[in-house]
């Protein structure tokens, strides 16, 4: 018992000295000890069943790594059963088992846990393909070395340049390859506003006459929930790129402008002079419950992604949406969110081959009308070759507003260091909403926690 | 435990006793008003624990359509289907299985261990007995969010065989969380049961050796039935805990298949909406086998943890 335990101590103080050192490098390091210890964990149970015949009918790695008898495992962020972006994504793996005579596995986790772990997953044992997102995120996995360089697999058919933009990482190489997306806009109901006369806005000024018209019909302008402390970024990135413009939001975003500078403080003094118009106290309302109040009719219009509906789905057919007029002429109202979902290649994965050759399908017209096909709900697919006929009229108008814009962002905490959006933006925001005045205070302690996080 | 005893007791009013009770000094520890006190706060304090539990109860049973239209303080909207679709839209029948075939294992494998050390520590004197139970203590202090990276690291580069977990490491594999609940829970099994020994009479082990009983059969034929109450409280106990371990499940386990209950329960959330009576009903769910355990064990339980505990 005693030699155990002192055996456990030993190996751990080894282990946590290897922790201490950067990430890509003990990545690379142990992963190259990960296939050692597979070849000699290969050998020793050898010698335990006796025989590697046994081994080989159920070990994973038999098997042509490509085309016919092949196996590749696709990590799906999303639970069993959890509605329609599950179907999709088996619709899509069920399709691509078919046509290339693979063996596809899927292996579903919830969106959360899946987000939540995802240093633990591409460190460990990934799958070969899984779900990922654009921007940041993804530039930050391939830095570190636990994703796969994808550029040999590109160009693909029907993907334009935009796409093949977020799919590119810092070092010029794509490493990703993206199947959907949804934009972030205003959100209202069309009864509502026929009702009472209202067009969406073409200017500033309309917008500001339309929301001091709701306020004299006694309708809160604009709903806003900020408990769980993401939606509220996504009204910082639109007034950010309406009043700074998309290339300086980006550059903030990657940590290469000043937090306490003038502009960032003008998007806060914008923001302040907007929140008469919102829903007070924002922290004590889920988006859900913000939704809802749009869906009553109590507020007139809300600021979030297309996913507005899951909250309000009585009235779905009854929303429409139109983008955030432009606040500054010289910047005008060419860019929005619009965060883009698809694939990556984990670099621990086993089977290389055959999971380049799988991303490279998944970004094909032929895998996003699989997908729409096989579930009730379509997606809005990023492929120009992709079949339309299932978009209901939200997606056909999403579709043409994110192809009319300029410049996609891919929302705060895709654009961002992860650590960043979530430990310093998230309290940030929520403390700027609960006192507005104190935007100096606010900014300098972003800034400062910026600093450290950047370097 | 004892001191909620003594208060329940010093709380009942003496019925119809036509004697004199003894009469209570005033001011004593627990007098009568003072008593009162005591049971209006701890009503006050159970009620504050209840509450939420009993709003989830509640609310599991409500349309999400009707509370998200009328608000959670109305009243209306009552239904079961919340528990039919969390348990199929959780997937819950299979993730119970992965729950049970963790638990199991690593809390008989736990109480096994530690009745042993519990055995040596108790009844042999070496010198390394107090530093050895320090050691099993002092670990049991450690957070395990401190040994996330090493104990990740570690079990990532211990291979398995393909048969015994298809990652070919003991990431991804029960085996790992079965080997990590044993580890973390053996500390204060270890010390519950190595008191718990120490209470029994040194005399029957001197009439044991006499007779001519092996170490071997001291434990296991002599000290193993003495210390079943003990052992039913741990397995009550431990079962409660290992069931209800989240932490490093969602660290170990990468396979959505393979989690346990507790962390299928992140299953009934969906990216962005959440539909929390959905989710309420998937916690009754999660937490009745652990209930079901605690209340049929309760006897135990109690008479297990507190024999150990006055030394007369």
């Amino acid at each position: 018992m005693l030699c155990i335990l002192v055996g456990f101590c030993l190996q751990e103080a080894f282990v946590s000295r290897t922790t201490s050192t950067a990430i890509p490098r003990s990545t690379v390091a142990t992963m190259a000890a990960t296939r050692r210890n597979v070849l000699r964990g290969i050998g020793l149970s050898g010698l335990a069943v006796g025989g590697a015949s046994l081994l080989a009918a159920c070990g994973g790695d038999s098997g042509p790594a490509t085309g016919s008898g092949a196996t590749v495992k696709f990590g799906i962020n999303e639970a069993e059963g959890s509605g329609p972006a599950y179907d999709r994504l088996k619709a899509i793996a069920a399709a691509y088992g078919k046509e290339s005579d693979t063996e596809v596995k899927l292996n579903a986790v919830d969106h959360n846990t899946f987000q939540e772990s995802i240093n633990t997953y591409l460190q460990g044992t990934p799958d070969d393909v899984f779900t990922w997102f654009a921007g940041f995120r993804m530039a930050q996995f391939a830095e570190a070395g636990l994703i796969s360089d994808v550029s040999d697999q590109w160009p693909i058919d029907g993907l334009n340049d935009s796409f093949k933009q977020a799919a590119t990482a810092p070092d010029g190489k794509q490493y990703f390859v993206p199947v959907s997306y949804y934009p972030w806009a205003l959100f209202y109901r069309k009864s509502i506003f026929e009702k009472n006369g209202w067009a969406p806005p073409e200017s500033n000024n309309d917008f500001m006459e339309l929301m001091k018209d709701m306020q004299g019909k006694g309708i809160t302008p604009i709903a806003f929930g900020d408990k769980d402390g993401w939606p509220a970024m996504g009204t910082f990135d639109i007034l950010n790129m309406r009043l700074n413009g998309f290339d300086y939001h980006m550059s903030l975003m990657a940590g290469e402008e000043k937090w306490d500078s003038d502009e960032v403080k003008g998007v806060f003094e914008t923001w302040r002079t907007l929140l008469p118009y919102h829903q007070a106290d924002p922290l004590g309302r889920t988006w859900q419950e913000a939704a809802t109040s749009m869906g009553k009719g109590e507020s007139g219009m809300y600021l979030l992604g297309t996913f507005v509906v899951d909250a309000i789905a009585d009235q779905a057919d009854d929303i429409d949406f139109f983008t955030f007029p432009e606040l500054d002429s010289a910047i005008g109202a060419d860019a929005l969110d619009a965060p883009i979902d698809g694939f990556c290649v984990a670099s621990a994965g086993k089977n290389q081959e055959a999971g380049k050759a799988m991303a490279k399908w998944l970004g094909s017209a032929a895998a996003a009308d699989a997908g729409n096909a096989g579930a009730d709900a379509p997606f809005i697919a990023a492929n120009e070759g992709a079949s339309t006929s299932s978009y209901n009229d939200l997606q056909k108008k999403s579709a043409e507003v994110v192809g009319a814009a300029a410049n996609i962002a891919q929302f705060m905490d895709r654009d961002t260091n992860a650590d960043f959006a979530n430990t310093v933006m998230i309290p940030s925001i929520q403390a700027f909403l609960k006192d507005p005045d104190d935007i100096d205070g606010v900014t300098a302690s972003i800034q400062e926690q910026a600093a450290s996080i950047f370097g | 435990m004892s001191g909620i005893d003594s208060v329940l007791v010093a709380t009942v009013p003496p019925l119809g006793d036509k004697q004199a009770p003894p009469k209570r000094k005033e001011g004593g520890v627990l007098s009568k008003r003072r008593g009162a006190l005591v049971t209006v706060i701890i009503a006050l304090l159970a009620l504050a624990w209840l509450f939420p539990l009993l709003w989830a109860l509640i609310n599991s049973f409500r349309e999400y359509e009707y509370t998200q239209a009328n608000g959670y303080l109305s009243f209306g909207g009552w239904t079961t289907s919340n528990y039919e679709q969390a348990w199929t839209q959780g997937n819950f029948g299979l993730h119970m299985k992965n729950s049970l075939l963790i638990t199991v294992p690593a809390v008989v494998l736990t109480l096994w261990l530690s009745s042993m050390v519990a055995f040596v520590l108790a009844r042999f004197s070496y010198r390394f007995n107090l530093a050895l139970l320090g050691v099993f203590l002092a670990a049991n202090l450690l957070p395990p969010q401190a040994l996330l990276i090493p104990v990740f690291r570690m079990f990532r580069e211990i291979p398995l065989p393909y048969f015994m977990s298809d990652s070919g490491s003991m990431l991804n594999s029960f085996w790992a969380l079965i080997l990590v609940n044993t580890a973390f829970q053996m500390g204060f099994c270890t010390f519950v049961l190595s008191n718990y020994m120490k209470t029994l009479p040194y005399e029957i082990y001197e009439s044991a050796e006499l007779d001519g009983a092996s170490v071997w059969r001291q434990y296991w034929q002599l000290t193993m039935p003495l210390v079943r109450p003990a052992l039913a409280a741990l397995a009550t106990l431990q079962v409660t805990w290992v069931y209800n371990e989240f932490f490093w499940a969602t660290v170990l386990i990468q396979q959505g298949d393979k989690l346990p209950v507790t962390s299928a329960l992140n299953n009934l959330r969906g990216q962005f909406f959440t539909d929390t009576n959905l989710v309420a009903a998937g916690s009754i769910i999660v937490a009745l086998p652990v209930l079901v355990v605690f209340f049929a064990l309760q006897k135990q339980f109690v008479s297990g943890l507190t024999l150990g505990s006055t030394k007369g």
